[in-house]
């Protein structure tokens, strides 16, 4: 039963005497969940920030178990450089997929649905470079494979009812989203929901009719145990590819959350905007996905 | 005891030239898969050191462009060979005659007289393609035997083979169980990493340019070598060569009574009625030496070789060819291309201006293979009837990937100059226009931004201006209007490319205002909007 049911249900069963009392729908909600846990670190060294604020909400452990199949899905959808701030960088998704192996993954999988050329962008984005350093055969990268993408039924969906989704994020023991935070030009800014497009399948420019919604649709679906959200470079202007060092601000900082909702929404802060100009965080929020009022949430911070 | 050394000594020729042919086919065709993208943004290696020993295209090019091409100096390698052991380049280097060669067992030779049909008719092409290159009507890529060889290879059978492939593989993954998967997948992974293109390519004319290939190698049922013998203007260039060639056979004698073995067998049809061997059409495979029953035919160095009967064109003929070549060249002029050509022509980044450019195009089809997007296309009459498979960017179908610099890496004749990352980035090769009719937010107040999102240049040449008009449920809502900076777009095609719309895209790129002709700069002209 999720909340929404849950309150039908009361106003089903009270035949509607609950309308009359104002506070009561607050109240529900408010004693509903514990509010989501956020961990929030800052500093220098990109891998340490990773642990750090994974070790915040609960550790790699609360994640990973051994012998999980684990998705890392980063942003590197771009033929472009890691200072250029289009991509996750390549350093927190190495920290990620560390972690993961420590903690005793079977298999980590990374990949992306690039918009640029796909070789290109993989290696341009540092990614590649990264994981390699890592020498594990667990660890495989590989490019999208267009026979696994598999119809789904989006029945929460409002406005998006079906799309083809990869299988392997559907599938995986323990998804994480990985995205950067960014500009972009038609949701304002790019965070997790906006990086689960790259496990779409079909003609995405169509997404872009009512991206706020149809991301929340999305999300309904794709549901990643964890979001970790490189904020170690905020591209502030000509998102979501950028070019231009002039557009990115330097802001070490990663944020991880098991909510999807809440990741999105502190991230929003970071470039002085509020949680509900963001349509996809609105739209999600609505359909209970998670908690877009940081002052909900339980949110740590270190310094590392 | 002596014979039977011989014997096996003049065996063991025909091995190794076959065994050379192989090797050398291996070489042409592992060049061949490298020709791509590799990871990083140099080539290693790429085929198209093949058109560089060309001399040939050599000729045509320079004679088109008149000036000294450097990238052709393999070329003289060639000839310095074929001056010394006549055209054993065809007979073991070729890898298109070595593609002939392995047809005999599937396609058997009609012709039993064994000779050469049409002996003076690739000498005509070499002069005609020759004189109109000379003249600005550059066409020895259409029958020069690489080119046709490339070209079926990289717009048909490689991308027909791979399609087959992923098919293949598709069938087995979605149909059948996990333990034939186990075996099956392993194989699919090692043929992405070692055989198989990154991704399917889809190519204009891919028929077109497997039809000729296939037509080259269907010849072979008129006689052996067909194409070599009577079209390859490669080879009738390499014919005059060899003819004076210090390497020369010598045939049989009248003691041979009425046996015509050498001149039957001869796949170059290079040993007449008399046992004369032609070291002008041999093209030294040896077969003759290996299989003569008196074991009396031998090569060896000399000066003194017979004076062979030259090949050459009759007078009229050779008029013919020149006129024609004269003439083609001046009815292009005329051409209505000539005055209006064609805006939908995009040439790679890099390219020379149109008329060096195709003067210097070999239609190796390299760029086109090469094209890490998939956008170069070989052209059929948009740029006239003398730029037939020369490449043009047609962005629906792939787009012009802002930091990649291949094309211009193995073009062999240096029609498309090589670009350092930072100069192609700037480099403009055409322009992007709306179409105001069908763009979602001009058209009906739908907001999108997938061109402008795809925008490559750091300052953005697609940008927003924001416009209050009524949606189709007659609301008044501000929509955000894409528009082209003029100074900043480079033509790439990436728009067109993305444009969500189906089939026809709401922006389409022209070739305005690109880098090559700056003299219809897009910029310096007021009032060009």
């Amino acid at each position: 039963m999720d909340r929404r049911q849950f309150v039908r249900d009361v106003l089903f069963w009270t035949a509607g005497l609950s309308l009359g009392v104002p506070c009561w729908k607050s109240t529900l909600l408010q004693a509903a969940p514990p509010p989501p846990r956020l961990g929030l670190a800052k500093g220098k060294d990109y891998r340490l920030l990773v642990t750090g604020a994974l070790e915040l909400v609960g550790g790699i452990g609360a994640f990973v178990k051994t012998g999980d199949n684990v998705v890392i899905k980063p942003n590197m959808g771009w033929d472009r450089t890691p200072e250029l701030g289009a991509n996750t960088h390549p350093l927190v998704v190495r920290a990620l997929a560390e972690l993961a192996l420590d903690a005793g993954a079977a298999r980590i999988q990374v990949f992306d649905r690039t918009c640029n050329e796909k070789r290109r962008c993989y290696t341009s984005s540092g990614v590649i470079d990264e994981l390699e350093k890592i020498g594990d055969r667990r660890i495989r990268w590989e490019h999208i494979d267009e026979r696994k993408f598999v119809p789904v039924d989006i029945d929460r969906g409002r406005s998006l009812k079906r799309w083809e989704i990869y299988k392997d994020a559907l599938t995986a023991d323990c998804y994480i989203n990985v995205p950067v935070a960014k500009h972009h030009g038609l949701s304002r800014l790019s965070l997790g929901l906006k990086n689960s497009m790259g496990v779409l399948g079909g003609n995405r420019g169509h997404l872009h009719h009512d991206i706020g919604q149809q991301l929340a649709d999305l999300a309904t679906v794709i549901q990643p145990k964890l979001t970790v959200i490189d904020a170690t470079r905020l591209l502030l202007r000509n998102g979501p590819q950028g070019g231009r060092v002039a557009d990115v601000k330097v802001m070490d900082t990663v944020i991880a959350s098991a909510d999807p909702v809440a990741a999105d929404a502190y991230a929003t802060t970071l470039f002085d905007m509020q949680p509900r100009e963001i349509a996809s965080t609105v739209a999600a929020y609505q359909l209970g996905l998670g908690e877009m009022d940081p002052a909900r949430m339980e949110i740590k911070t270190v310094q590392v | 005891m002596t014979g039977r050394q011989r014997k096996s000594h003049r065996g063991r020729l025909v091995v190794l030239r076959r065994l050379g042919q192989l090797v050398f086919l291996a070489v042409f065709l592992v060049l061949f898969v490298k020709t791509d993208y590799n990871g990083s943004d140099q080539l290693s290696a790429a085929v198209n050191v093949l058109f560089r020993l060309d001399p040939y295209l050599a000729s045509c090019v320079m004679i088109g462009a008149k000036a000294f091409v450097a990238l052709f100096l393999p070329a003289l390698f060639v000839v310095l060979l074929t001056f010394v052991f006549g055209r054993a380049f065809c007979g073991w280097f070729c890898p298109m005659g070595t593609l002939l060669d392995l047809t005999r067992k599937t396609i058997p030779a009609a012709d039993q007289k064994n000779s050469t049909s049409f002996p003076r008719l690739g000498l005509f092409f070499l002069v005609l393609t020759l004189i109109s290159s000379a003249f600005g009507f550059a066409v020895a890529g259409y029958l020069d035997p690489f080119s046709i060889l490339v070209r079926g290879l990289a717009q048909a059978v490689y991308p027909a083979a791979s399609s087959l492939t992923v098919e293949f593989f598709t069938f087995t993954y979605r149909e059948l169980p996990d333990f034939v998967n186990a075996m099956t997948e392993p194989v699919y992974r090692l043929l992405q990493v070692t055989v198989l293109p990154s991704g399917q390519k889809f190519f204009q004319l891919a028929y077109f340019s497997l039809f000729i290939l296939l037509g080259v190698l269907l010849l072979e049922v008129v006689q052996r070598r067909f194409f070599c013998r009577n079209i390859c203007p490669l080879g009738a260039m390499l014919r005059l060569i060899g003819k004076k060639a210090w390497f020369v056979g010598h045939g049989g004698d009248d003691a041979c009574g009425s046996c015509r073995i050498c001149s039957r067998i001869c796949r170059m049809g290079a040993v007449d009625a008399d046992r004369t061997i032609d070291m002008g059409d041999c093209n030294l495979c040896y077969e003759c030496v290996h299989t003569c029953p008196r074991k009396i035919i031998n090569f060896n160095f000399s000066r003194s070789g017979r004076k062979m009967p030259g090949v050459s064109l009759s007078r009229r003929r050779l008029l013919g060819a020149a006129l024609a070549g004269v003439l083609l060249p001046a009815v292009k002029e005329v051409d209505v291309l000539a005055k209006n050509p064609d805006p939908l022509l995009i040439r790679p980044p890099g390219a020379l201006r149109e008329k060096d450019f195709l003067q210097h195009c070999v239609r190796c089809a390299e760029c086109v293979q090469v094209c890490i997007g998939n956008g170069l296309q070989p052209a059929l009459f948009q740029a006239g009837l003398d730029g037939m498979f020369s490449p043009m960017l047609v962005a629906r179908s792939g787009y012009c990937e802002f930091n990649c610099t291949l094309c211009g890496q193995v073009c062999p004749s240096g029609a498309i100059r090589r670009l350092t990352i930072e100069e192609k980035r700037q480099l403009k090769i055409g322009h992007a226009w709306f179409d105001k009719n069908i763009c979602l937010p001009y058209a009906k107040a739908i907001p999108c931004m997938v061109c402008e999102e795809h925008c490559p240049t750091p300052d953005k040449a697609i940008r927003f201006k924001e416009v209050a008009m009524k949606n189709e449920a007659g609301q008044e809502i501000t929509i955000r209007q894409p528009y082209v900076v003029d100074e900043l777009c480079i033509g790439c095609g990436i728009c067109e490319n993305k444009c969500p719309l189906p089939g026809r895209s709401a922006i389409y790129v022209t070739s305005a205002g690109e880098h090559r002709h700056p003299e219809k700069s897009l910029v310096s002209h007021a009032g060009y909007n």
